[in-house]
């Protein structure tokens, strides 16, 4: 009965739904999408970063690179590549972790035995952060 | 054998729902005893999608069903806000799929009428384009989408909460505590025979047996004499230690069903199945047939999603009410609370069924059951009253990082599980000191974990604080963690590596199912740090 009676407004919802597209015209909702949650930092990607995404949070935080390039702000380099490419856009005010001097990024990324691309990963996380 | 101790309800199971049920209890002014065979969380809560949610897809069975989990997922949004998100589901449209965008835009229409009860905003709708534009990882055939609102939660953290507030109010909670048998005087359920994670059997009188064991209720009921029948159904899910997208998305599986990839506070989940399920429910294996049946249908809409590398899997199994004739799927995610009077147990309760998003509401009608037993008359404060670390704002995470000496990123991690509590459970020299870098978790956390928190082993401190929780699966930090843990509870050298044994153990059943090629890399370094243990 339950069951009935759920379609059976269902089916009344869907023949309102199809007479006001009928008598309305479509605005795109994408800006009032991405502005509605900006303050929960849920940000896209753009296009290039989501191709290199997989590489980016490869990271299996073995430290290698800290042995190259210890610091990036008050961020420990292996940090950067795992705890803040987690969350990447979710940064927040945690984004001032990263402001400071940027290490030798190359050589890192030379250490690292599954090749995270570390100037990239900086690159990004330092995008996301800033909002 | 000590003497008894007694007590004016006992609650047997500490999922969501016998803490909600003790917590509400105890706020009422009863003596409660609530007993957990494992930890706090660890079995159907901890394998859910981490999320208190409306449930659109029950608008096809049930409204009253949506109607309550909504309106009580906006309560416990409002009690709990250190440990919510919110979570953006995209649900794109592909040719064939079993709903075109047109039904999908209708769904989503009648489900924001129930979005303002949990403080979510409506969908919109997107062109093909749009929807690449938010998430340019889409499939190049997708036909257009319509976006979801839903809160995601930490449930281990949601759970604890509840066992804290409890305590506070003067319930006795114990973990690693299994019932043996229930104590009966005829007719009359009168308490429970258990044993303590030391071995030692104890008894504890009650007036009142409550039996929330999720899945384990049918065998609890026995114990009584009584009978309840589920319907058991296993779910899976696949851990990404990262955020994939920052935009959760739904799939059609092959089956038909709706699949979900939610993206969570630093991990993204993706699921679930939804199979019966007649094995046992101590062990529940994940098998790659499932692992390929989730990720087949998300490679249609998300193709690079084998390029990603899981970190483990989750297996859990829902206590489904009984029904007969029925796909997993179509069952409802209504409750009963039962009285056993009628099946002779006088003062024996079971409450069967449900949700997460609806266990302080279960909590609440079986409390009012326990009452109405007791003669006792107390309301239900449960809708209002916020949970631990809610009761005032919390501290901008720049501020307390630079007191504590952590960073910023470390602080807010720290709030979003303590809450405004956050600078208490600092109160230790070595608050800046890291153990699990991923997550991040600082040494002081940890020891307050193992004094405060209940944590007994290293999977309770991965409940309670995210332990090994992220891309290292544990390699880098297990040892560390046994260190600090150990030290707390008085572990020799030896009773820490084979905690950290034992945990590494019991990670691999888990991770075993999902290891691709970059898996395996992280296995090498992990089997290569731990290779002292293993030998």
């Amino acid at each position: 009965m339950a069951r009935a009676d759920s379609l059976a407004k269902l089916a009344f919802a869907y023949g309102v739904h199809l007479t006001r597209r009928r008598l309305t015209r479509p605005r795109s909702q994408v800006t009032k999408l991405l502005e509605t949650y900006a303050a929960d930092g849920i940000r896209p990607l753009l296009k290039e970063e989501r191709e290199r995404h997989p590489q980016l949070i490869g990271c299996i935080n073995c430290g290698l690179c800290a042995l190259a390039a210890a610091r990036i702000g008050s961020v420990r380099l292996p940090d950067l590549a795992t705890s803040y490419m987690r969350l990447y856009a979710r940064l927040g005010e945690a984004g001032s972790d990263l402001s400071g001097d940027s290490p030798e990024l190359e050589a890192a990324s030379a250490a690292c035995p599954v090749g995270v691309p570390l100037g990239e990963v900086t690159a990004i996380v330092r995008r996301l952060a800033a909002g | 054998m000590s003497a008894p101790s007694a007590h004016d309800v006992c609650v047997i199971g500490g999922g969501v729902t016998g803490a909600g049920i003790a917590r509400d209890l105890s706020l009422r002014g009863l003596s409660v005893l609530l007993v957990e065979k494992g930890d706090w969380g660890g079995g159907t809560t901890g394998s859910s999608s981490w999320m208190i949610h409306g449930g659109p897809r029950y608008l096809e069975f049930d409204w009253d069903t949506t109607r309550l989990s909504t309106q009580d997922a906006g309560y416990i949004v409002s009690m709990a806000r250190n440990m919510v998100y919110r979570v953006v589901f995209i649900i794109p449209v592909l040719p064939h799929d079993r709903n075109n965008i047109e039904r999908m835009e209708t769904a989503m229409e009648v489900y924001d009428r129930f979005q303002p009860l949990k403080h979510a905003h409506p969908h919109v709708r997107l062109t093909a384009e749009e929807a690449r534009q938010v998430e340019p990882g889409l499939a190049a055939d997708v036909i257009g989408a319509v976006t979801m609102e839903e809160w995601g939660v930490d449930p281990h953290r949601l759970v604890f909460a509840n066992v804290q507030d409890a305590i506070a109010h003067g319930a006795r909670a114990l973990n690693h505590t299994r019932v043996l048998d229930l104590l009966r005087d005829g007719g009359k359920v009168i308490g429970v025979r258990y044993r303590g994670p030391d071995g030692a059997t104890s008894e504890a009188r009650a007036k009142v047996v409550v039996n929330a064991a999720g899945p384990w209720v049918p065998e609890i009921s026995r114990m009584a004499g009584a009978t309840v029948q589920l319907r058991p159904a296993k779910g899976v899910h696949i851990v990404y230690p990262h955020r994939i997208s920052n935009f959760s998305i739904s799939a059609e599986s092959i089956d038909g069903r709706d699949l979900l990839m939610v993206s969570h506070a630093g991990f993204t989940l993706l699921g679930t199945t939804d199979d019966d399920f007649y094995g046992d429910l101590d062990s529940v294996d994940v098998l790659e047939d499932e692992v390929d049946y989730l990720l087949q249908a998300f490679e249609r809409v998300f193709p690079s999603i084998r390029a990603y590398r899981p970190v483990r899997t989750t297996a859990g199994v829902r206590p489904t009410l009984f029904k007969w004739r029925r796909y997993e799927d179509e069952l409802s995610r209504r409750y009963a609370v039962i009285d056993h009077s009628p099946d002779g147990a006088d003062g024996f309760v079971t409450i069967a069924g449900g949700k997460l998003s609806m266990y302080r509401l279960m909590a609440e009608e079986t409390s009012d059951v326990v009452c109405r037993m007791l003669g006792h008359q107390a309301p239900c404060v449960t809708a209002t009253r916020p949970l631990p670390g809610n009761e005032s704002d919390v501290e901008p995470p720049p501020e307390l990082g630079r007191r504590c000496g952590i960073t910023t990123l470390a602080a807010m991690k720290l709030q979003s599980r303590h809450g405004s509590n956050a600078a208490a459970v600092l109160q230790d020299a070595r608050s800046g000191r890291m153990v699990c870098r991923c997550e991040p978790i600082t040494e002081a956390e940890l020891a307050h974990a193992a004094r405060h928190e209940q944590v007994r082993t290293l999977a309770d401190a991965f409940r309670r604080v995210g332990l090994a929780a992220g891309p290292c699966a544990g390699g880098a930090c297990v040892l560390r963690a046994a260190a600090v843990i150990g030290s707390e509870l008085g572990w020799s050298a030896a009773q820490r590596f084979d905690a950290a044994r034992e945990f590494l153990r019991g990670a691999w059943l888990g991770r075993a199912p999902v290891l691709g090629h970059m898996g395996w890399a992280q296995e090498e370094m992990a089997i290569g740090a731990h290779r002292g243990l293993t030998n």
